[in-house]
């Protein structure tokens, strides 16, 4: 569930990283192939197993855990990314699992993103009550309440619904904390200048603050979206009908069940990966930007 | 006289407090989607959890209060206890290792170029986009017994092939990798982000006083770097006991129990045990265990950075 996954990754958003860089040293050239061959390293172990991947979904069938083992495929055959594209479930899912996953991604940006503006802005009888209350919630390991919460969406009768999906995870403390401590440095002047012209509080935040949002949004929406594409026990809990799997799930389950064709699961898990990677490159910059240790010194 | 008074200053306190929290209204607005929702799927099944882990309850009656009796019978039950000193050896056989590459990762990204940097940067996060799911696919394929990647690599080196996730012996270890190739990512780039945030000048200085890397490693990285790492430690400790998804997918806690790490137990028993209070309170248990922990290892650090 989305709930639980990200309260080990926030980030404590704040003061620029200092751009100063360290000299670099002026080793030899000994230094200069330790320091090639160390990223060699790093980069084949993080990469290879992708890559491993897609080449595992050219092999045939029997090619894929054959004995004697073989690097590259002997043909490359492009027939199992066709036919598992062919398969109408494997598109439906894939198709379900997007549109779920964008319900999701924008559902959450809107509901966090009014509290954010609510606790960054307004005053209120009980904001500290409340805000505490939901910071701590960040800190309830998703264990603890994933049976519990499987009771509530049961007697909510969410069962094997788009529903139950996408409502429960929506409401973030980590996105709150982290959108709010962007509204928190937008100058004041900004909106003072609105009120006089008679813009509400409502006006302000879509007026101003809204499109002033999109870095805090592009890292939260993607974090969203990650959440929502790569869930797979919240699925196999709730969602019981194959016709509205999940993409995990049908590439766990296809696993279990087709377990003699890797060649087409392998195929599977590249386009699965695919938008999600494909996703990060894009917004990669953003994404590595937003990583830093501001204050944990 | 002293009635009055008071009046006059409760009723300036209340015009205040009006003008303080004249937003009230529109702000409760803002919050009432977000307040509803953690209310119901977060607050509430957490209010709910620590009520019938002292209940025997299950879906077919009504639930009846035992006290303290699911925790007693999970503390217990052996086979809760061993996947606890399973979840330890997990998290000792991935959090070390991953904090000591992220360093190397680190140290390595700080010294090159910038546009190798940001190459390195991105490389090092892809894993962790990747779902664990097509992770242990990916995994499990590697490890494969008789055409696996793994075993023919091996089988270069003259070494016989290995039942990697289908012998006791080897499986944890087995999970563990996948673990650390999935985590890496965040914890690379946490430790790149706070070594940039190290004045470069203590170099400059150390530099003009000779001292070669490892000196520069060992009186000025390690030593700044102390609460960073130990909110690595910590907050990656916490996610290795908590894993459950890989081995869920790979092994289903397979062979002999090996790979059954705490909340997979936790898991399974939900899913397969009418007690739902047992689950709960073993849940709820293991809450407790964690942040005590957690607690523990920040005092220490802190009263040892007292000392010096």
């Amino acid at each position: 569930m989305a709930v639980m996954q990200e309260t080990t990754r926030i980030v404590l958003a704040g003061k620029e990283p200092r751009s100063t860089r360290r000299p670099r040293s002026t080793g030899g050239w000994l230094i200069v192939a330790g320091k090639v061959i160390l990223s060699a390293v790093f980069i084949i172990a993080s990469l290879f197993p992708l890559a491993w991947m897609v080449i595992a979904g050219f092999k045939s069938k029997t090619e894929v855990v054959e004995t004697p083992f073989q690097f590259f495929p002997e043909v490359w055959l492009w027939q199992n990314y066709a036919q598992i594209l062919a398969d109408p479930t494997f598109l439906q899912t894939l198709v379900w699992t997007f549109f779920g996953a964008v319900l999701f991604t924008v559902g959450s940006l809107a509901v966090n993103s009014l509290a954010a503006y609510a606790f960054a802005r307004l005053d209120f009888r009980f904001k500290g009550t409340i805000w505490a209350i939901v910071i701590t919630t960040m800190f309830i390991p998703g264990m603890t309440i994933l049976l519990t919460s499987f009771i509530v969406v049961t007697r909510l009768s969410m069962l094997d619904t788009l529903a139950v999906l996408v409502i429960p995870g929506l409401a973030s403390a980590a996105m709150v904390f982290f959108i709010r401590q962007f509204y928190l440095n937008i100058p004041k002047s900004l909106e003072e200048a609105a009120m006089l012209d008679g813009c509400g509080r409502w006006g302000i935040f879509v007026r101003i603050f809204l499109p002033l949002s999109k870095p805090p949004f592009v890292v939260m929406g993607i974090t969203a979206f990650l959440a929502y594409w790569n869930s797979y026990v919240w699925p196999i809990l709730t969602i019981t009908s194959p016709e509205r799997f999940v993409l995990q799930q049908y590439l766990a389950t296809f696993r279990s069940e087709r377990s003699t064709e890797l060649g087409l699961l392998m195929a599977g898990s590249v386009l699965a990966a695919a938008p999600v990677i494909i996703l990060f490159l894009i917004f990669q910059r953003q994404i590595i930007g937003n990583i830093k240790m501001a204050g944990l010194k | 006289m002293a009635t009055q008074a008071v009046q006059e200053r409760r009723a300036i306190r209340q015009r205040k407090n009006r003008y303080r929290y004249r937003d009230n209204k529109t702000a409760y607005w803002f919050l009432l989607p977000l307040v509803v929702l953690l209310g119901i799927f977060v607050i509430w099944p957490a209010i709910y959890a620590g009520f019938l882990s002292f209940q025997d309850w299950s879906f077919y009656k009504d639930p009846e209060f035992v006290g303290l009796r699911n925790y007693q019978s999970v503390l217990k039950d052996p086979l809760f206890l061993a996947t606890i000193g399973r979840g330890f050896l997990f998290v000792l056989m991935t959090v070390p290792v991953m904090l000591v590459l992220a360093f190397l990762f680190g140290s390595l990204v700080v010294s090159v170029s910038r546009r190798a940097a940001s190459f390195l940067k991105v490389s090092i996060y892809v894993p962790t986009i990747i779902s664990a799911v097509i992770a242990s696919i990916i995994f499990v394929l590697i490890y494969n017994y008789s055409g696996g990647l793994l075993n023919a690599f091996l089988g270069v080196f003259g070494i016989d092939p290995i039942a990697w996730i289908g012998d006791p012996k080897w499986a944890l270890l087995a999970i563990a990798v996948p673990a650390i190739w999935l985590g890496m990512g965040l914890t690379s780039l946490i430790m790149v982000a706070a070594m940039v945030d190290i004045p470069a000048e203590y170099y400059e200085a150390a530099a003009m006083e000779g001292a070669n890397w490892w000196q520069k490693t060992a009186y000025i990285t390690i030593p700044q770097m102390k609460n960073v790492v130990l909110y690595l430690l910590i907050t990656g400790f916490v996610a290795a006991i908590q894993q459950f998804e890989l081995p869920l997918v790979m092994t289903q806690g397979g062979p002999l129990d090996s790979t059954t790490l705490p909340n997979l137990f936790i898991f399974n028993h939900f899913r397969n045990d009418v007690n739902v209070g047992y689950s709960i309170a073993a849940a709820l248990l293991l809450f407790v265990v964690l942040g005590t922990i957690s607690a523990l290892v920040f005092k220490f650090v802190n009263s040892e950075r007292l000392v010096d």
